[in-house]
């Protein structure tokens, strides 16, 4: 089975100091650690575990700039067999519709049955490039995926909807699937892999092999900014005491308890 | 049991570039697993007399089976760098350093605990593992006239993370800020402008992150000319010495020792009777790693009506561990396999009611196991019980 996973290299932002840098249009990354975004790490992990169950070749895709060589590296370490880097840099501002249209003009020519995205990056959460990537290619596909189960030519792919429900669809490869964070347990890497993957070769595709004229945004990012307080929000301040009695008395006012 | 192994050079000269070099010594003589307080508790078998071993054939972390490679991994990231190893070591083997090593090329390929993360990438953007802003650093000195270091005082204080942002440690800044203003000591703090000293990034094998704490903090004590610093914990003391090349003309002094010359100096008077039976715990940083045994037991000595007990046998050098070091203080460890539930009981033995320790770590970690286990001992920092000795 020919599997690729797509991934991003994002900064780690949910526990760090975010600030807007003075284009106004990106944060200021210098002080921020990167990784490989979630739930792509999951979306990796089940795509090895496919491979591992029924052999083939692992292909991991990075449109990033060249530090995501680092983070596709990490891929190879735990079990890619190729890997390849679509130039960020040559195609200007992307959007999640753009970076789709990327990824469709390099797996287009590569042999695949099952193609894996995380679900959602967390530097913009568009939540989009997964599922524009099916459409483009004209393949099944399901979003949000907790379970996959092979059964023969059949994919059973679970579901969450709201409410605690589970969708359960029965698809026929080849097909995309957007993992969820929690699917499975995703693996750390051996020395022997991670002394292989140091000296692998990363194939590297740009403006040279891609035609950018036809590859166009649907959106552009016009401005970053906080969110204003609204009307209705109160921001407490002081020490936790103080802000925990605050916290009581609110509750006490509007009758919550 | 695993079968016969593949010689693989290549990861083990890896391992020695990364600093394990250190291994090359080692005869697995065992003495370093008798020591080492993993294997005081039940069912738990810490093998660390192989490390060395597998680190010169170049066979660890080297399956390519995802179970195993978690297994290995996992015994990796569990050395706390206590040193009780080192301490027994017929070779003087540094098996902290030598684990340090192997987890450097593993936290490059992201192959480290997951709960670290956050911790680290923390530390990294704010400076701090809690992640608090760096404009509250110095909050915690803001009623009690501490000035901004200027060079036209003697010493800085550095109160470390912990001591600078938690609501309980703050009190421990606030006692050692107040004895030395007693003791007459000219000092002033950094505040804002300091950086986590990095210790603990540094023994999990995250090197970027701990080298950047070093730049941040070598940049702001040279801007400041500071030559002389005291510590309250002691990862900053023993860091800032052995791990700051360009630390080397500045003298860091541990708050205990300052305190102690205060004491034979007639600075500072214990007047005010302790009258509760107190057991000091000896940090292992403090007390195995910068040899740092007498001065905390004589500052205690010193105190009217304070009974202090020791710990039987695992005392001095042969204290055990409290889990927090190398960031242990934010692991997941499983209930049952916690190195402080077994300090908790050697202690709770003693029947003390005060537990005296010299480090914020050592404070947070038994604070909140005692809570846990639902131990009636006050856990104190050797400042706060001398502060609450002095007359008026
Ligand atoms: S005590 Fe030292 S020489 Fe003996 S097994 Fe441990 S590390 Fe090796
Ligand atoms: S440093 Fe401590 S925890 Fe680590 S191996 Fe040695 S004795 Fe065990």
């Amino acid at each position: 089975m020919d599997i690729i996973a797509c991934i991003k290299r994002v900064p780690q932002t949910a526990e760090a100091d975010v600030k807007i840098d003075s284009s106004g249009k990106d944060i200021v990354k210098d002080r921020l650690q990167f990784d490989m975004n979630e739930s792509d790490t999951y979306a990796l992990e089940e795509a090895i575990l496919l491979k591992e169950k029924f052999s083939g070749s692992l292909t991991v895709i990075s449109v990033g700039t060249f530090d995501a060589e680092d983070t596709l590296r990490i891929a190879l370490a735990k079990g890619a067999d190729n890997a390849i880097r679509i130039k960020a840099e040559d195609f200007g501002e992307l959007d999640g519709y753009k970076t789709a249209q990327l990824l469709k003009a390099v797996i287009k020519d590569l042999k695949h049955d099952a193609i894996f995205t995380g679900c959602i990056a967390t530097d913009d959460y568009y939540s989009q490039v997964g599922v524009t990537l099916a459409e483009l290619l004209g393949m099944p596909h399901a979003s949000l995926v907790t379970k996959i189960e092979i059964d023969g030519n059949t994919v059973h792919a679970y579901r969450e909807l709201e409410g605690g429900l589970l969708e359960h669809l029965a698809m026929s490869l080849p097909a995309l699937f957007t993992i969820q964070t929690g699917i499975n347990e995703p693996r750390y890497a051996s020395l022997i892999a991670i002394r292989r993957a140091a000296k692998k070769e990363i194939k590297v595709i740009g403006k040279e092999e891609i035609n950018a004229e036809d590859i166009v945004s649907f959106s552009s990012l016009e401005k970053l900014f906080t969110p204003p307080v609204g009307e209705r929000a109160e921001i407490l301040s002081g020490t936790l005491d103080e802000i925990g009695t605050r916290v009581q008395g609110i509750v006490k006012e509007k009758g919550l308890l | 049991m695993r079968g016969i192994i593949n010689i693989n050079p290549e990861i083990r000269d890896a391992i020695l570039e990364s600093g394990g070099d250190d291994a090359i010594k080692c005869y697995s003589c065992g003495r370093c697993m008798a020591a080492c307080p993993w294997n005081l508790i039940d069912d738990l078998d810490y093998t660390t007399y192989r490390f060395c071993q597998r680190i010169k054939l170049g066979a660890i972390v080297d399956s390519e089976a995802k179970e195993d490679i978690a297994a290995d991994t996992d015994e990796v990231f569990r050395c706390i760098g206590c040193d009780s190893c080192r301490h027994e070591c017929p070779r003087g083997v540094n098996l902290s350093d030598v684990l340090r090593a192997v987890r450097r090329i593993l936290v490059d390929y992201d192959s480290y605990p997951a709960e670290l993360k956050g911790v680290i990438s923390r530390l990294y953007s704010s400076g701090n593992p809690l992640g608090e802003s760096s404009a509250k650093r110095a909050d915690w000195a803001k009623d009690l006239g501490i000035p901004h270091f200027d060079g036209t005082q003697e010493f800085v204080y550095f109160p470390c993370c912990l001591p600078a942002y938690d609501a309980r440690l703050k009190l421990v800044a606030e006692a050692t800020a107040s004895l030395l203003t007693k003791a007459g000591i000219s000092f002033g703090i950094i505040g804002e402008e300091e950086f986590c000293c990095g210790e603990a990034v540094r023994r999990v094998g995250a090197e970027k992150v701990f080298q950047s704490a070093v730049n941040n903090n070598t940049r702001v004590f040279q801007k400041f000319n500071v030559k002389n610093v005291i510590t309250t914990s002691p990862h900053c003391f023993k860091t800032f010495q052995t791990d700051y090349p360009a630390f080397s003309d500045i003298q860091i002094m541990h708050v205990v020792q300052v305190l102690h010359q205060c004491l034979a100096d007639g600075k500072l008077k214990p007047e005010r009777p302790f009258k509760k039976k107190v057991v000091y715990h000896d940090p292992c940083t403090l007390g195995r790693q910068m040899g740092i045994y007498d001065q905390p037991r004589e500052l205690l000595q010193s105190i009217p009506e304070l009974n202090l007990v020791e710990v039987p046998v695992f005392n001095r050098e042969f204290s055990v561990c409290c889990g927090a070091g190398a960031m242990g203080l934010w692991r997941d460890w499983p209930q049952d396999q916690r190195l402080v539930k077994i300090r908790t009981e050697q202690i709770f033995a003693t029947g003390a009611d005060v537990l005296c320790v010299a480090c914020p770590y050592c404070l947070q970690m038994f604070e909140e196991n005692f809570k846990s286990m639902n131990v009636d001992i006050e856990v104190m920092d050797i400042s706060e019980i001398l502060f609450s000795s002095l007359g008026q």
